[in-house]
């Protein structure tokens, strides 16, 4: 029995969409192969989610989705979607659970972190160099740091790691990319992080299995600096979780970004695409969830159409009419 | 059916309750041990493990051989637990 619609990915541009079908009595089924929450949840604190005048902490607002969602019907199943085929009416999913089958299909699949790419970041991953400053920065107590990046995740995760680390070297290659807000956080922090502009990694190095130090230059001076360090925390942009639909025929954009209508739907009619992984999104938890709920939307009126057959041209476009 | 399944956690970790989940879902029971609460396992842990991150699942299976599964990796701890 196919579903009406599985969501790949339980971020919140998943969990918003699951909302709004669940709540319409359209079967939906979440498949997550990581954190429920996405990105979202690994982050410290969000402090430009409306409604939560103090902010919220990301695992705290990823629970609250998650169980508004599951409150109207939505389930979540944790496992990887591998594949998935266009069979006209009908999408196939080979995901690590078996095969399953749906009417349409939302991918929220969003990000991850990106690797920076420098010698001793692979060979001392997870032993010295990490992605996830809520997973891994206890570790480092007492200890000293080199976060590298300059945009809104590396500030928020510097600020975060300053309640372990002695010290933080920040290293940012241009200028920082970070809201005004975030900057005048890690000024505040001044006595325990230190911003290093126009810097770039060159290499992290090691001894004995360990971090040692981060090699990089200096773009003005062009002079090689180098920044003793227990351990590295990148976070240098994102990169699209996409790698499951090659061969379905859904279009990428040249940053391996999904390209949609403007009904957010893929080349392949019923596969719509809602959050970070989306060609143009913006990359935020508020954008997210109302790119969810549009998906949502868009999805009932597929489901609809594909039930009825298409309304008179006159009313399309116009799902109040029959909405 | 494993023998015992210890989980190495700590109290920020967002994929520590990922694993939790999904064994309870499994019907599976396990000892868990915060890291942060008893910082003197950490090298321990990390002998194991090779990996300085949180969560390490060890499954001891039947045979007392052991499986080290690192982070919410589905594609490890499913095999480690059947």
């Amino acid at each position: 029995m196919p579903h009406d619609l599985v969501i790949v990915g339980a971020g919140p541009a998943a969990l918003s969409a699951a909302l709004y079908t669940s709540r319409e009595d359209i079967d939906t089924v979440l498949f997550e192969k990581g954190a429920i929450g996405g990105l979202a949840a690994v982050t410290d604190w969000v402090d430009n989610y409306p409604g939560f005048e103090k902010g919220v902490a990301g695992l705290e607002l990823s629970e609250q989705m998650r169980k508004q969602a599951e409150r109207f019907g939505a389930k979540i199943e944790l496992g990887e979607v591998q594949k998935i085929e266009d069979q006209g009416k009908l999408k196939k999913l080979t995901t690590t659970e078996g095969d399953i089958y749906a009417k349409a299909v939302l991918i929220a699949t969003g990000s991850e972190y990106k690797k920076i790419g420098v010698p001793g970041e692979e060979e001392y991953y997870a032993r010295g160099v990490h992605y996830c400053a809520t997973c891994d920065g206890a570790f480092y107590r007492d200890k000293k740091l080199v976060v590298i990046g300059g945009g809104n995740s590396a500030a928020q995760e510097s600020i975060f790691l300053t309640k372990f680390a002695s010290h933080i070297d920040m290293l940012v290659r241009s200028s920082l990319k970070a809201s005004d807000v975030l900057i005048k956080e890690l000024a505040k922090h001044k006595d325990k992080i230190t911003i290093h502009l126009n810097t770039t990694t060159d290499e992290i190095v090691g001894q004995d299995g360990k971090v040692t130090k981060v090699v990089g230059t200096d773009k003005n001076s062009a002079q090689k600096v180098e920044f003793p360090t227990d351990g590295v925390f990148v976070f240098v942009g994102l990169l699209p979780n996409t790698k499951f639909i090659q061969g379905s025929g859904i279009e990428l954009d040249e940053r391996g970004f999904i390209k949609t209508d403007i009904h957010l739907m893929t080349k392949v009619p019923g596969i719509f695409v809602a959050g970070d992984v989306r060609s143009g999104a913006t990359l935020q938890i508020a954008s997210a969830t109302g790119e969810g709920a549009t998906a949502a939307l868009m999805i009932r009126e597929y489901l609809e159409t594909q039930e009825r057959g298409p309304l008179p041209q006159a009313v399309v476009g116009h799902p109040q009419l029959y909405g | 059916m494993p023998k015992n399944i210890t989980i190495y956690t700590t109290n920020t970790c967002s994929y520590c309750p990922m694993v939790k989940q999904y064994l309870k879902r499994k019907g599976l029971s396990y000892d868990e041990v915060n890291l942060e609460k008893h910082p003197e396992m950490q090298a321990e842990v990390f002998e194991k493990s090779g990996a300085l991150t949180v969560p390490v699942t060890i499954v001891t299976k039947q045979d007392d051989s052991q499986d080290v599964v690192i982070g919410y990796n589905l594609a490890r701890l499913a095999p480690a637990i059947a």
